[in-house]
């Protein structure tokens, strides 16, 4: 099928990357770390709340991962499409028999598959490591935490492919894609509270209104945390405390199942449209 | 059934006019040759066969199926050589055949295809690395992978040497002979010349003319030429000549007497040369593609 091959081809190259590699050697070793760390030093030293747990270790090894995940996501994604159209090489790719979708679709899945493989060794290594010091292993939770992890990477791969094939200028692409991430990764909190400080009358409200909870799933690192809560048993995190139909932890998955399919969606409608 | 078929093809891109109405039809089996100035709109025909491009008006076939719709399946039964391409990541000269033959789902060996080109040679050394004329080679060598019923060349002879342009020419022949349709574009007439039946001459977007190469002599009005250089040339031998059956055009320059005529003609002129005096030299020609296409295209911009 035509996208597995522009998927394999597109994985062979960005597995050449030595920036790919340098990043994840950098992200293996900080699990490792990571990991260490927490099963090494008492609940008090550490200031985590609840004791040194096995499945406390899946939520201190997740708190790496968004960034990783995110960063990487953009340096090897950023030029996947506008590159290729810059490059002349989609010319190549589009005068064999592919579709525009096969490209699309192949270059997620290539590109995702090689940034899930260091995400895939280091959970497994940290896990590893933690779990010894600790004496006890969380088999659920580890499994929950990959399942998200994956879901997570190539939710953020997507996004940045879609964003990629908006555009045929690499600076362009990169422009919306370091704009996406600096905007829902670091600005978001500015936005949320803005969004209710707007909609209280313009002034912040002594507590904050609980659809609050719903505006800060919608960064992919929010609901990559969020949803983590709903798989791995006996946690629920903030979406306890709230009432509504929408306090629920599911919605993290909701939300990272519209990162996965939205932009990538706009993106291949716009690219299919243009003329090369 | 025509291999292609373009029909009142209109393209805009912002406020430029591409292509005017452009009406095209290429039979089955044919070479033909698409000649036109820089910027007449020759690539942008192609990239709207190959739907890299969509129409702003028409529409075209390929083998009867739609380009925008049906594009995979003309695609499945085409081999390209584009324009403007670059290399495909980091692969090699065999990988990036292989991609080729297992996207149009073919078997073949990718050594005998670089072979054919003339680049087995370098079959593992990485594209990037390579000069423009191997680039091209690898380029053809992707085109006629799987065998494609028609084969549409964009430039092909760009950044090649001379026995690189001629073994090109080669290949066109032998694909033609097997049987395929070959579209190609160029502007360096010889290369034309050489090989195709038919000619289509492209100019501002609009097609100027389109015919056999004899046919557009004939319909340029001559299809050679005599010159005769002589010790002195009576007056009456001008007036003699113009009047022979198959002479179009007569002039003097430098004791040299030039007619425009048809072959047969020729041998009359220089006759009636030698009988009126004395004849130093001869020298027949056929009037050249390339004063056809200057003809054609107004004198170049």
């Amino acid at each position: 099928m035509s996208w597995a091959a522009v998927a394999k081809k597109d994985f062979k190259d960005a597995l050449r990357s030595r920036a790919i590699w340098a990043i994840s050697v950098v992200f293996i070793l900080l699990s490792v770390v990571i990991a260490y760390i927490y099963g090494s030093f008492s609940a008090d030293e550490l200031g985590v709340e609840g004791g040194i747990t096995a499945e406390g270790l899946v939520f201190f090894l997740a708190s790496n991962i968004t960034l990783f995940v995110s960063i990487t996501a953009l340096v090897i994604a950023y030029k996947s499409i506008a590159g290729e159209r810059e490059s002349g090489s989609l010319k190549i790719l589009l005068s064999l028999p592919h579709t525009r979708r096969d490209v699309l679709v192949g270059k997620i899945l290539g590109r995702g598959a090689v940034l899930a493989i260091p995400v895939v060794v280091a959970l497994a290594i940290g896990a590893a490591v933690g779990s010894a010091l600790i004496g006890a292993v969380a088999v659920q939770a580890l499994l929950a935490l990959l399942v998200v992890s994956l879901l997570f990477t190539f939710a953020y791969v997507s996004v940045i492919v879609g964003l990629s094939a908006m555009t045929e200028s690499t600076t362009r692409a990169s422009m919306l894609t370091i704009g996406f991430f600096v905007l829902f990764e670091f600005l978001w909190g500015i936005v949320s509270v803005g969004i209710v400080w707007a909609s209280n009358g313009f002034s912040i409200p002594n507590t904050f209104p609980d659809w609050i909870f719903v505006v800060n799933q919608v960064p992919p690192s929010g609901a990559y945390t969020t949803f983590l809560y709903a798989l791995v048993p006996g946690q629920t995190g903030n979406a306890a405390d709230i009432d509504a139909f929408y306090g629920t932890p599911w919605l993290g998955a909701v939300v990272l199942l519209f990162w996965l399919a939205v932009p990538a969606a706009i993106g291949y409608w716009r690219f299919s449209k243009a003329d090369l | 059934m025509a291999a292609i078929d373009v029909s009142g093809v209109t393209k805009q891109f912002g406020g430029v006019t591409a292509l005017q109405n452009l009406d095209l039809t290429v039979e089955e089996g044919e070479v033909f040759g698409f000649l036109g100035p820089n910027g007449a709109g020759k690539s942008t025909t192609i990239d709207i066969l190959l739907d890299h491009v969509r129409p702003t008006a028409g529409s075209a076939r390929v083998f009867g199926m739609d380009a925008h719709d049906q594009s995979v399946a003309v695609r499945e039964r085409t081999g390209v050589l584009p324009e403007g391409y670059g290399p495909l990541g980091q692969m090699t000269a065999r990988t990036h055949v292989e991609f080729a033959l297992q996207a149009k789902g073919a078997d073949g060996d990718p050594i005998a295809l670089l072979d054919r080109v003339g680049i087995a040679e370098v079959s593992d050394r990485r594209v990037v690395d390579f000069s423009k004329g191997m680039k091209q080679r690898l380029m053809l060598a992707m085109a006629l992978a799987g065998e494609p019923e028609l084969l549409i060349l964009d430039e092909p002879t760009t950044g090649l040497d001379p026995n690189g342009a001629r073994a090109m020419r080669r290949i066109v022949q032998e694909e033609a002979d097997r049987g395929a349709t070959v579209f190609f574009s160029s502007h360096i007439l010889e290369q034309v010349e050489a090989v195709c039946d038919r000619v289509g001459i492209l100019n501002q977007g609009h097609l100027a003319a389109v015919d056999t190469i004899d046919g557009l002599r004939e319909a340029a009005g001559a299809t050679g030429q005599v010159q005769v250089t002589m010790d002195t040339i009576p007056e009456s031998l001008v007036g003699t000549i113009e009047g022979l059956d198959g002479v179009t055009s007569v002039s003097i320059t430098d004791g040299t007497l030039t007619a425009g005529c048809d072959n047969r003609a020729k041998g009359a002129v220089v006759h009636h040369c030698y009988e009126a005096g004395t004849v130093e030299d001869v020298e027949t020609s056929e009037t050249s593609l390339e004063d056809l296409f200057v003809s054609y295209t107004g004198g170049g911009a």
